[in-house]
């Protein structure tokens, strides 16, 4: 029982790590290189909150840091700054977890929001202050924007596609016992 | 009870929290790192890039060849059309050819006579887009010609019409070009004819305007724009495009690189101008004149010994 547990969740975070991989490969394909002036959400983000407020056990630290950095530096961002604003929100979130999991989803909805908007915020503050260059800001607004909207998109869908589901007080934990 | 639960209540929790700090702190000192050494990040990230992108490309290529095909297949449907106004542009270039290869021939002639010494013909490396910054804020390709070709960093890219941008990062399989309407984008150019020098200045639209123009009375839209040179930045008088004006009366450029396509790129091998360090002598005759007749009967004796 429980081997088959532990088996489950490496398959969940080599899951992750694929989605993140593809998404990462999509962004990079050299289809249009002219300006745009909008720009879709931040996937990667909605994701990683998603399974972060679901099964925290499926997205650990680790996992989310070396992605978010790898995104970093594949796209040109400052490297590692994003990578810790992400990890501290997912972190934020993860703590959260257990309180939201008894409300519903308009709650664990605004706690993103909340969230996404603090480390948004968060990130373009310390780059003003250490004077380097940044987006323009209408640009991120509407990635956060999109990001938020898309956000109970990613939720269904992880739920229903890849069974990413709130543990219920029948699920046990790694080591068999109840969470 | 809620709250129980949230501060973990197994040995492990101490445990995660201290993993939380040395990822945080880890990120964090990279952040800090890149702001005050950002040269030597970039080389790590040029060799993370230069690793990880070419394993992409075997997915990417055909990937992108697709979605080009379907993209190219609804063009199709205007094809008649297309093909009429090529043809009319077809007539229109002849005449431009035949007028442009009397200009080379009267051209040659002139330097002929004149005995004019003009710098050497660049040449080129090609390589292929792989992939792109990724992000709507950042603009720049990726090219499959690296170290590995003597790519250095600095150099210009251009496509077969126009200036692309300057390469920026280098692995060894794989060169980052930083694009002209990157916000860190800034190129000396010329405008002509009326020769005026001014700042071609990137701001992450597909027009990037033009500043610092010495005197902005004498260029109006269409003037051509080239690469001055300037500061070494690139070689002197590569195209870059056309001067227009935008509704807000501002200057900008219109690119003559085909952006919407960018596929192969030519980077220039331009090891740079010779500079002259020296202050050179002071001006004046090498010998004086009271010395030099003593000088020239010595000769005349020496030449009749």
């Amino acid at each position: 029982m429980a081997d088959r547990f532990i088996h489950r969740y490496w398959l969940m975070r080599a899951l992750y790590l694929l989605i993140c991989i593809f998404l990462i490969f999509m962004h990079l394909l050299p289809l249009d290189t002219r300006p745009s002036n909008w720009t879709g959400p931040d996937l990667v983000l909605a994701l990683t909150f998603a399974w972060v407020l679901r099964r925290p056990e499926y997205v650990p630290v680790l996992l989310i840091a070396v992605v978010a950095l790898g995104m970093d530096l594949l796209f040109q961002r400052p490297p590692g700054l994003w990578a810790a604003c992400v990890v501290m929100g997912a972190e934020t979130l993860r703590n959260r977890a257990p309180m939201l999991r008894d409300l519903s989803f308009f709650a664990e909805w605004a706690s993103v929001a909340s969230t996404m908007v603090l480390i948004t915020l968060a990130y373009r503050v310390v780059l003003s202050v250490l004077m380097v260059d940044q987006a323009p800001l209408g640009l991120s607004l509407m990635q956060l924007l999109f990001t938020l909207m898309v956000y109970p998109v990613v939720a269904v869908a992880s739920h229903t596609l890849m069974g990413v589901r709130r543990a219920s007080p029948r699920d046990l934990d790694a080591n068999g016992r109840r969470i | 009870m809620a709250k129980d639960r949230g501060q973990g209540d197994d040995y492990t929790g101490p445990l995660k929290r201290l993993l939380l700090g040395v990822v945080l702190l880890c990120l964090l000192g990279l952040f800090l790192v890149w702001r005050i050494d950002s040269p030597r990040v970039e080389r790590f990230r040029a060799q993370v890039v230069d690793r990880v992108v070419p394993s992409f490309d075997w997915a990417m290529a055909p990937v992108t060849g697709a979605v080009n095909i379907l993209r190219d297949f609804q063009s199709y449907q205007r094809m008649y059309h297309q093909n009429q106004e090529l043809r009319r542009e077809l007539q229109q270039m002849k005449a431009w050819k035949e007028a442009a290869l009397q200009l080379e021939q009267e051209n040659a002639r002139l330097l002929d006579l004149n005995n004019v010494q003009l710098d050497p013909r660049l040449t080129f490396v090609t390589g292929v887009v792989m992939a792109d910054s990724g992000s709507p804020f950042r603009q720049s390709v990726l090219i499959n010609v690296g170290a590995r070709d003597g790519i250095m960093d600095g150099w210009a890219a251009m496509d077969g019409l126009g200036l692309v941008g300057r390469i920026s990062g280098v692995g060894r399989n794989t060169a980052r070009v930083i694009l002209l309407t990157d916000t860190s984008s800034r190129v000396p150019v010329t405008i002509q004819p009326s020769g005026q020098q001014a700042l071609l200045i990137g701001d992450n639209s597909a027009a990037p305007p033009v500043d610092f123009i010495e005197n902005p009375d004498q260029v109006r839209p269409g003037d051509r724009i080239l690469t001055s040179g300037d500061g070494g930045v690139f070689p002197a008088g590569l195209l870059v495009g056309q001067l227009a004006e935008d509704p807000g009366g501002r200057m900008r450029l219109r690119i003559a690189a085909d952006y919407e396509r960018l596929e192969f790129l030519r980077v220039l091998r331009s090891y740079g101008h010779e500079d002259l360090t020296d202050p050179g002598q002071l001006i004046a005759p090498v010998q004086l004149p009271q010395e030099a007749a003593p000088e020239g009967a010595q000769a005349v004796e020496a030449g009749n010994g």
